[in-house]
């Protein structure tokens, strides 16, 4: 069976070289019947992936040892929702995962615009080449389907990877990351087929949406996991690996803001090309990252080889993607000029430019151990303060103008107007800011600042909502009728609730850690932690041993928390133990009380770390307003389509 | 402003963005060293240790702490680093684990800072396990 | 094993015979060029753009004064040159629409 992966994989690969090849010649020369061929290679390479990654997962799921990548990622203990997720476990799988991704996107996006011919003429050779490189790892460097005499039982999923984060996790943040190259293919495309029109924008309006949702998505599960899984207290390390996500969802939020500019005024089109761009490569960069394991290892290719061939990867696309550019620079020249520093469009450049700073300076720290070893000859690197300093200075500002962008007319803002729409945000911002010293929480200038500006922006999306309910009659009628701009209001309320809870929990946090016998207790934040026990249980795999704490205020019992460990005698990597945190959601300051057991002794001695993090149940509560808001801002309009049909048939003869 | 001050303005922003960086990076430093046991002596800074632990005795807790040896993750065999850490170690710590640990050489040992030892998973899809 | 060769060959036989299918269809069409949108229709496409930037401007600039984030001061202000020029690009496409119907029945 692991030769009708192999061949399927290569049948995928000869489909897209030739979906590429032969695309750019029809392309290039005019020829029809060569292009609808094209396409249909492009097609069918989905059909033949498929089939390649359900030969995968159907040796998951039967146990088929003899296929090298189930032995080293599965054993016959492992439930069957995890052998199944084993298929994103390893790097092969998670190769085939992508192309998987990618052609079934490719194959749904041709044949959603199959009519506008000219266009896809293009796009399909630009979506075929970014497969094939795919393909080709896949066939000639890193296969799945590898073969090997059957050993009796697999080496078993390391238990971190357990749980049902894995299922959701990978799969949320590739339908991203590749969802990325959908749009770079459509603005490609048009740049290759030399339309001055905005036909690759609506086209890829919601594809660009959608990959920005589940990237957004993804990332919050994976905070998620860490908060509760890895359980150090904290849900975002800037780990290179977690800023591999961060940094192309920056890139496509500003995209996704500039591109509504040149929609409306037909401005920024270099701009427009080269964020789309830079969203696509650094959503490769990101995979790059996460598997070439460049920047964490200390000496960089020569431990891996796939490095190379992405690195190679990169350079080719940038080379292709800003020569393109250049060469059609006359093309891309703006209808119109920004009229006033005051107006809507001038805050989604404040926007745009706060963005992509805040994307570069991610960038620079995770590149900079490799810049510096090669320049100086020593691996340097930066950490938690450099990233937090330049979130402050670039986040900060973006927060205040998300509030402010809603407020500011398009075209030219008169002062006067902003003043009657600035006046009571302002006022609950310098009330907030004022009750806020009052209480004290200027212990910490980026936390009050982030409070005082969410006040201004919570009051902004409030009356944006109250003034265009009066002006439509109801909410459902408002939102209805202007899916894109409410749905876009909706996340933004996401965005707030996540900026509080972040702030909240990271500013306002309180950490005490003591050694505690049985009796004792420790305090923090008016609430006693008292250690009153060990409790020791038996599972199937685990050996689990867990401190009872009790948590008092006052004379009340708030709750009784478990943390502990658990020994995992039997593991891939020989005996484990696993952190298992316990969390209290405390409804007073919507926070979490969060116990690491971080040492057990023999003795029974707990050496307990006890955190009070307020609000940070916001940051989980807006990843579903988040989901919410994309799906109202991406929601099929009728009306909209309507238009956009007419507008785009072929002119009536 | 008739000349679009969109340029004005775009200009205008990216040396402001690039000034405040390079402010900061004059004031903060440029980052840490990351350094092998091998290159320990020649470091009397704050630096991040990166190793292979060959043993370790000790309680991280105790006012005593935690003692391990680590050696090169490549390259100089012999090379060894004795450092003294207190604070939470994370779960994957074990010998021949692959870790990090920030702190300065003092007399011969590397005291690290509390609290900021992690271990590097093995595994290419779970980042490595952090204590702060 | 003989399964998988059996899945494996279909398979191949099944995507050489999508791929060359437009081929197959018309071994010899009358026409194998990939139309390209003409000078006209190119132009036609920006002004219909245009069209519809200056509808939607005119669009926003009403609800924007409605819910009365742009004062009446300004609403009047700006609603004039935003008028203008809807109108402008309706013209321009109407214009356009006549050409094309003159020149068609000569040019063919």
């Amino acid at each position: 069976m692991a030769a009708l992966g192999r061949a399927a994989l290569l049948l995928s690969f000869g489909l897209v070289v030739y979906a590429l090849v032969g695309g750019s010649i029809a392309a290039a020369k005019r020829r029809r019947r060569l292009a609808l061929s094209a396409q249909n290679a492009l097609l069918a390479s989905f059909a033949t992936t498929l089939v390649a990654a359900g030969v995968l997962w159907a040796a998951l799921a039967r146990h088929d040892f003899s296929f090298v990548y189930v032995a080293e990622h599965t054993n016959i203990q492992l439930p069957l929702g995890y052998r199944l997720s084993a298929f994103w476990g390893g790097q092969e799988g998670s190769l085939l995962l992508w192309l998987l991704v990618l052609s079934g996107y490719s194959a749904l996006a041709v044949w959603l615009n199959r009519r506008t011919r000219e266009l896809m003429a293009w796009v399909v050779p630009v979506l075929a080449g970014v497969a094939t490189f795919f393909a080709f790892m896949l066939c000639f460097v890193s296969s799945p389907f590898g073969t090997a005499p059957a050993p009796a039982d697999g080496a078993g999923m390391v238990p971190s990877l357990q749980n049902p984060y894995m299922l959701a996790h990978p799969p949320l943040l590739y339908l991203g990351y590749v969802g990325l190259t959908i749009p770079f293919a459509f603005a490609m495309g048009a740049l290759l087929s030399r339309r001055t029109d905005e036909r690759w924008i609506v086209a890829t309006r919601r594809w660009t949406l959608s990959a920005w949702m589940f990237l957004g998505v993804g990332q919050l599960i994976g905070a998620h996991w860490a908060y509760v899984e890895i359980g150090w207290g904290g849900y975002y390390a800037w780990d290179p690996v977690e800023n591999a996500a961060l940094m192309p969802w920056l890139a496509a939020t500003a995209f996704l803001h500039s591109v509504m500019i040149q929609e409306k005024r037909g401005m920024l089109k270099v701009w427009n090309m080269v964020l789309v761009s830079l969203a696509f490569l650094l959503s490769i960069f990101g995979t790059f990252l996460t598997r070439s394991g460049v920047i964490n290892s200390i000496h960089s290719f020569s431990q891996s080889p796939i490095g190379g061939w992405f690195l190679g990867f990169i350079i080719i696309c940038t080379v292709f993607a800003v020569g393109l550019i250049y060469l059609r620079l006359p093309l891309l020249r703006a209808r119109t000029k920004l009229e006033s520093l005051v107006s809507r469009e001038a805050t989604f450049l404040y926007n745009n430019l706060l963005l992509v700073a805040l994307c570069l300076t991610i960038l620079w720290g995770v590149m900079y151990p490799l810049l510096s070893q090669a320049v100086r000859g020593e691996t340097r690197s930066v950490s938690k303060p450099y990233y937090d300093f330049f979130l402050h200075t670039f986040g900060l500002p973006l927060l205040l103008l998300m509030g402010i962008g809603p407020l500011v007319a398009w075209r030219r803002a008169s002062l006067r107007a902003l003043g009657k729409t600035f006046l009571i945000p302002l006022a609950a911002a310098i009330v907030t800011g004022g009750v806020l010293i009052g209480l004290g929480f200027d212990s910490s200038w980026p936390g009050l600042l982030a409070y005082t500006f969410s006040a201004f922006v919570a009051a902004s999306i409030v009356f944006e909502f109250v003034r265009g309910t009066r002006a439509t009659g109801s909410l459902f009628r408002l939102i209805g009728k202007n899916r894109r701009r409410y749905g876009g209001y909706i996340v933004h309320a996401a965005i707030l609730l996540l900026a509080i809870g972040i702030a909240g929990s990271s500013a306002y946090q309180t950490v005490r850690e003591r050694g505690l016998h049985v009796g004792q207790s420790l305090e923090l934040a008016g609430t006693t932690l008292t250690y009153e026990g060990l409790q020791t249980r038996q599972t199937a795999n685990a050996v689990e041993t867990r401190a009872v704490v009790k948590a008092t205020r006052g004379n009340s019992t708030v709750a009784t928390l478990h943390p502990g460990k658990n020994l995992y005698p039997v593991t891939p990597l020989g005996p484990q133990t696993s952190n298992e945190v316990s969390i209290y959601h405390d409804p007073r300051n919507l926070g979490d009380l969060f116990l690491i057991a971080d040492q057990i002794d023999r003795n029974g001695t707990l050496y307990l770390k006890a955190l009070v993090k307020p609000l940070v149940n916001l940051i989980w509560a807006a990843g579903f307003l988040f989901l919410f808001g994309s799906l109202v801002a991406m929601w099929p309009d009728a009306v909209e389509q309507r238009r956009l049909a007419e507008r785009y048939a072929a002119a009536p003869a | 402003m008739r000349r679009s001050p969109a340029r004005l303005v775009i200009a205008l922003s990216v040396a402001a963005a690039l000034a405040v960086f390079v402010v900061y990076t004059a004031v903060a430093g440029a980052g840490t060293p990351q350094i092998q046991p091998s290159d320990l002596a020649r470091h009397t800074d704050a630096v991040l240790l990166v190793g292979k632990v060959v043993s370790s005795s000790g309680d991280a807790h105790s006012t005593v702490g935690l003692r391990f040896v680590l050696r090169n993750v490549n390259g100089h065999p012999r090379a060894r680093a004795h450092v003294l850490y207190h604070g939470t170690v994370p779960d994957l710590f074990g010998v021949s684990r692959e870790v990090v640990v920030s702190g300065t050489l003092h007399n011969g040992v590397f005291v690290a800072t509390d609290g900021s030892l992690s271990t590097k998973c093995p595994s290419k899809y779970t980042p490595a396990k952090k204590t702060t | 094993m003989t399964l998988a060769l059996v899945l494996g060959a279909g398979l191949a036989l099944a995507v050489v015979f999508f791929v060359a299918r437009p081929f197959l269809r018309e071994p010899a069409p009358t026409s194998d060029v990939l139309d390209e949108p003409s000078e006209l229709e190119r132009r036609r496409l920006e002004l219909v753009e245009e069209r519809d930037r200056a509808l939607a401007a005119l669009k926003e600039l009403e609800f924007d004064h409605r819910t009365g984030k742009v004062t009446d001061d300004d609403y009047r202000e700006q609603v004039g040159p935003l008028r203008r020029s809807a109108a402008a690009a309706l013209r321009a496409l109407e214009l356009r629409a006549e050409a094309t119907h003159e020149r068609i029945p000569s040019g063919r």
